[in-house]
């Protein structure tokens, strides 16, 4: 009888869960570099929210202390310089160097009243919130004080009265404008002061500013370090795993370039072997048949014998034709073939297949039938090679997202080789074609389990 | 500073660079005049403050004869005054006659003027009413007033007419009729209390003497002096209000600033506020110059006033005014709002940052190409020589400028498009103008410090014409000094008035310039008398008139 030989399977080894073509999937980046943005985002608008309120501290700071007291001393420094004018007015007066009486004065005391009261009423309002209310109270006394004062010695003035006049300049007047001065400049003191200050703690306000940004773009660099590595890594990983994969593919294509030339090199055998053979028989008995006289019971006994040559022939063109491609698949689906397959496995095995169905059946697309029975007959021979055991299970379910196809021994298991066999790598390939998942097992009480689950988005892809 | 005013200032020094030729030419004719004058400061390394603050110049018609002569004012060497024997040559002021033809005669001797002193600037007004301006030289130490006897010649009256026994250092001075009586009176600027003997060391090196800038010293107040109308004047300084022992005055210009037809004062002041002294119609003055806004900067500073000029350059019929100020300080162009108060135009009008580094003296509005708008030239020169090693975009001689008007408010400046070298830098200090060859166009008039006069005869290129118009009081004072003219065409309103004083110590010629470009003439002419009287000539055609108070328009 000639062999057809089945497709030979490497044991099966990988232990983990494979997924769809068994391969380990890498896990996607985008979770990871979502959350370093995050990170990122969060940084940036926390740091950004602390620098705005810094910056509105400071321009708090600059606004209500700095720019406030800066514009207060200019006018006290106006304060200053009238008050100062009075005083070189004063000595103007007393000089007596000027060809005209006191009272010519009286024009521009009044000028430098109405600046100074200007000046004055301009500070009040630019004054430093933490003015003393006493210290602009006293000006303001002071002040009106001076004008009465002069008011009283321009009175004099034109009542002729020049000498007494000037007495009381010296005595009072010039006295009240250097109170005043000194008033004056003693503010502008406590201005200068505060300004210090205010400036001291923006120099402070910088720092942290400026310590807290090197900080800022030190986190940053680390992130942005971190993140790259892992860009790295990640790509490197997937770099290897295509690699692999196109090993693999090459792997693949080869064998099955080898496969094709041993399934002819196979048929070939079988036509010249057994087919010529048998032909040639035939021929020789039906030529020796028609020298031989007329026999009856000869000639009968001659084509009984070429009759059951016929049969047998018949009997092993259909083997060949079913091995090539199970037709039944087309004519009677896949549970019929599964039906009709077993028994002949055990038959010509002798392990014992125990088969199991549950669910729904539903009928399934041819595509996806051909790999579903590919796949089992490629993990009952590999039981039949490798795993020692003289029993085989083999479940069908259905299941409403999926159809799960499990062929099960008893035998040795994967064992904890790492090598991928043809069988291993076509099994695979047949998953990938209908989105499936195929998983390979050890199972706890020992044995092996070869598991495709095809879902229902694989079948409606092929029908 | 909006940002209005910053873009209407980058416009107009936009079109500043545009480099449009002018329609009129200068050229320098100081040679061809034969004018030949070097002021001499005295100065001998003592680096006294008044050796670099002068000199003044003027054109008047000293003779009568209708044509402009010119008086350039000179100092002197200090021997006569600090006995240290350092007078080198003795230098007079400069009367120049006016030949007619272009050239003009010294007649300094002959007219009785060769007096030395220490000249700083020149008011002319006939303050007699006699027909012959009279002059009042400012000077360190004594003014002088020179009465002009009609015969050519000028008598120092300083004594008799009561303005003896004042020594000062004196600056700008104007003749103007304050109470409005016919007579001319008298307003006298000074700068500081100076003397040689009180001179103060300064430095900007620590090692060397230079010039004081006038912080080092006490104030002095301008002097206003009534005219009796007797030939002599009675000082009216503290009376009327004008004392004030705190200003370092230099310009002087008359206005009226509320339109009431009472002549006010703008006066100039170095370093302390500006005065704006408002006539209260009753002899005094009130001053309002911080309510009106002209005291100070716009940001409040008090500026370094030099020369002045008043004038309605935007035909508004408001009179703006004109400062010059010290370098980095740009000049002013206060503008008249409808509330009596100002607001510096200079930046926006193009003024201000084309004068930022320019320490500026005389300055004067006048039509020079006789457009119907009033141009704006202002003479400039630093006070120290050394300054260029101080602040290297600032230098010594320096370059006036010469503001064209736009009609919108802007100016550019076309001095170096104006020829003649005109635009060669200078120590200038003094400028008038007066239209010497009677072609109907101001010519200008600059004297510079220890330095030449220079005379620039101004040419009209594109056939502009104007109406050149003389008035004569007879109510009202002689000169018509505070008189206010208008005239009228289908453009608008141009008002001119007659003014002694302003620019910086120099008087400019009396007779008002109306620019009618390429029309013939202007429909309508009115005249506004100090005495309160008004007149009005219609369709007066461009030329020279002569127009006597209450009588009719000549020409002439």
């Amino acid at each position: 009888m000639p062999h057809l030989a089945p497709v030979t399977v490497a044991p099966p080894t990988v232990l983990v869960s494979l997924h769809k073509s068994g391969m380990p999937q890498p896990r996607s980046p985008t979770v990871r570099l979502v959350a370093g943005l995050a990170i990122t985002l969060s940084a940036v608008a926390l740091y950004s929210g602390y620098t705005v309120r810094q910056l509105h501290g400071l321009e708090r700071l600059q606004g209500g202390i700095i720019d406030r007291n800066r514009a207060d001393s200019l006018l006290l420094l106006r304060i200053q310089n009238n008050l100062n004018s009075l005083g070189l007015a004063m000595r103007d007066m007393l000089e007596g160097s000027e060809p005209y009486p006191l009272t010519a004065w009286q024009g521009q005391f009044r000028r430098i009243r109405t600046d100074l009261e200007d000046a004055i009423a301009r500070e009040a309002q630019s004054s430093p919130l933490d003015r003393d209310a006493d210290q602009r109270k006293y000006l303001s006394d002071s002040l009106g004080q001076f004008w009465d004062a002069l008011d009283r010695i321009f009175g004099l003035a034109q009542s002729g009265q020049e000498a007494e006049a000037r007495t009381l300049i010296r005595l009072s007047l010039q006295a009240r404008q250097e109170a005043l001065s000194t008033a004056v400049a003693r503010l502008l003191v406590q201005n200068n002061e505060s300004e210090q200050q205010a400036g001291a703690r923006i120099r402070g306000v910088y720092a942290g500013v400026e310590r807290n940004v090197y900080l800022f773009v030190a986190a940053m660099l680390v992130l942005i370090l971190l993140t790259s590595l892992y860009l790295v890594h990640y790509n490197r990983r997937l770099f290897e795993e295509v690699a692999v994969l196109s090993a693999r593919r090459s792997e693949l294509a080869q064998q099955l370039i080898a496969m094709q030339e041993n399934t002819f090199r196979s048929i070939s055998r079988d036509l010249h072997d057994d087919f010529g053979q048998i032909l040639t028989a035939v021929g020789a008995m039906l030529q020796r048949t028609s020298r031989r006289p007329a026999d009856p019971d000869s000639l009968g006994a001659d084509l009984r014998e070429v009759q059951e040559i016929v049969q047998s022939t018949l009997d092993k063109v259909r083997a060949l034709s079913h091995a090539l491609h199970p037709v039944i698949l087309d004519e009677i689906g896949f549970e019929g073939a599964l039906d009709q397959y077993l028994p002949g496995f055990q038959k010509q095995t002798g392990i014992e297949v125990h088969y199991e169905k549950s669910g729904a059946a539903c009928e399934l697309d041819r595509a996806v039938a051909i790999h579903l029975y590919r796949v089992m007959q490629e993990a009952l021979n590999n039981i039949a090679k490798h795993s020692q055991s003289n029993r085989a299970e083999v479940r069908l379910r259905f299941l409403p997202e999926a159809v799960v196809l499990e062929v099960e021994d008893h035998g040795v298991g994967f064992g904890r080789s790492h090598a991928y066999g043809m069988g291993l790598v076509s099994m695979r390939e047949r998953a990938d074609l209908v989105n499936g998942r195929l998983d390979l097992e050890n199972c706890s009480s020992g044995g092996a389990l070869v598991r495709l689950t095809v879902p229902a988005t694989g079948q409606e892809a092929h029908a | 500073m909006t940002r209005r005013t910053l873009l209407g200032g980058a416009a107009a020094r936009a079109l500043a660079g545009s480099g449009a030729s002018p329609d009129f030419r200068l050229t320098d004719v100081t040679g061809a005049a034969g004018i030949q004058f070097r002021h001499n400061s005295g100065a001998f390394g003592a680096k006294y403050l008044p050796e670099t603050m002068g000199p003044g110049c003027a054109f008047f018609d000293y003779d009568a004869d209708g044509w402009l002569d010119i008086l350039l004012v000179n100092g002197m060497g200090w021997g006569g005054l600090d006995n240290a024997g350092h007078r080198r040559e003795r230098t007079t002021m400069r009367l120049y006659r006016n030949n007619r033809n272009g050239t003009f005669t010294d007649v300094t001797e002959r007219a009785g003027l060769a007096v030395e002193m220490y000249g700083m600037g020149v008011a002319i007004g006939d303050y007699n009413n006699d027909g012959f301006p009279d002059l009042l030289v400012t000077a360190v130490g004594q003014n002088r007033l020179f009465q002009n006897n009609g015969r050519g010649r000028f008598l120092d009256v300083t004594e008799k007419a009561g303005l003896g026994g004042r020594s000062a250092f004196s600056t700008s001075a104007m003749w103007f009729d304050f109470d409005r009586d016919g007579l001319l009176d008298l307003l006298v600027c000074n700068y500081v209390k100076w003397s040689a003997a009180h001179d103060v060391f300064c430095s900007v090196d620590g090692k060397r003497k230079s010039y004081c800038t006038p912080e080092a010293y006490h104030g002095e107040t301008c002097w206003l002096f009534r005219n009796r109308g007797n030939g002599t004047f009675e000082d009216v300084t503290a009376k009327s209000g004008i004392f004030d022992s705190s200003s370092k005055s230099l310009g002087v210009a008359l206005l009226d600033y509320d339109r009431d037809g009472w002549p006010d004062l703008l006066i100039a002041n170095d370093t302390q506020p500006n005065k704006l002294y408002h006539n209260l119609r009753n002899g005094t003055f009130e001053d309002v110059a911080v309510r009106a806004g002209v005291a100070f900067s716009d940001d409040g500073k008090a500026r370094a006033g030099m020369g002045v000029d008043t004038a309605d350059f935007d035909n508004s019929g408001a009179e703006s005014i004109a400062i010059t100020n010290f370098d980095n300080e740009m000049m002013a162009l206060y503008r008249p709002g409808r509330d009596g108060t100002y607001k510096d135009a200079a930046q926006a009008g193009g003024v201000g940052q084309a004068s930022r580094a320019s320490l500026g003296f005389g300055c004067a509005f006048l039509d020079i190409d006789l457009d119907g708008r009033l141009d704006l030239v202002a003479v400039n020169g630093h006070i120290d020589e050394t300054v260029r090693r101080i602040h290297g975009n600032v230098g010594y001689a320096q370059a006036p400028h010469l503001f064209l008007n736009d009609g919108k408010g802007g100016f550019r400046d076309v001095a170096a498009q104006a020829g003649g070298g005109f635009a060669s830098p200078k120590v200038a200090r003094g400028l008038a103008y007066g239209d010497f060859d009677r072609d109907g166009s101001p010519d200008l008039l600059i004297t510079t410090n220890q330095g030449a006069a220079y005379l620039y005869r101004n040419q009209q290129l594109s056939g502009n014409r104007g109406v050149r118009l003389h008035l004569t009081g007879t109510k009202s004072n002689r000169d018509a000094i505070g008189a206010v003219a208008r005239v009228f065409a289908p453009e608008g309103a141009q008002s001119r008035r007659v003014k002694s004083g302003s620019s910086y110590l120099s008087q400019s010629e009396l007779t008002l310039t109306f620019g009618l470009g390429k029309r013939d003439a202007a429909s309508r002419l009115v005249i506004e008398w100090p005495s309160g009287a008004v007149q009005e000539f219609k369709n007066v055609r461009a030329g020279s008139y002569q127009c006597t108070e209450g009588q009719g328009l000549t020409a002439g």
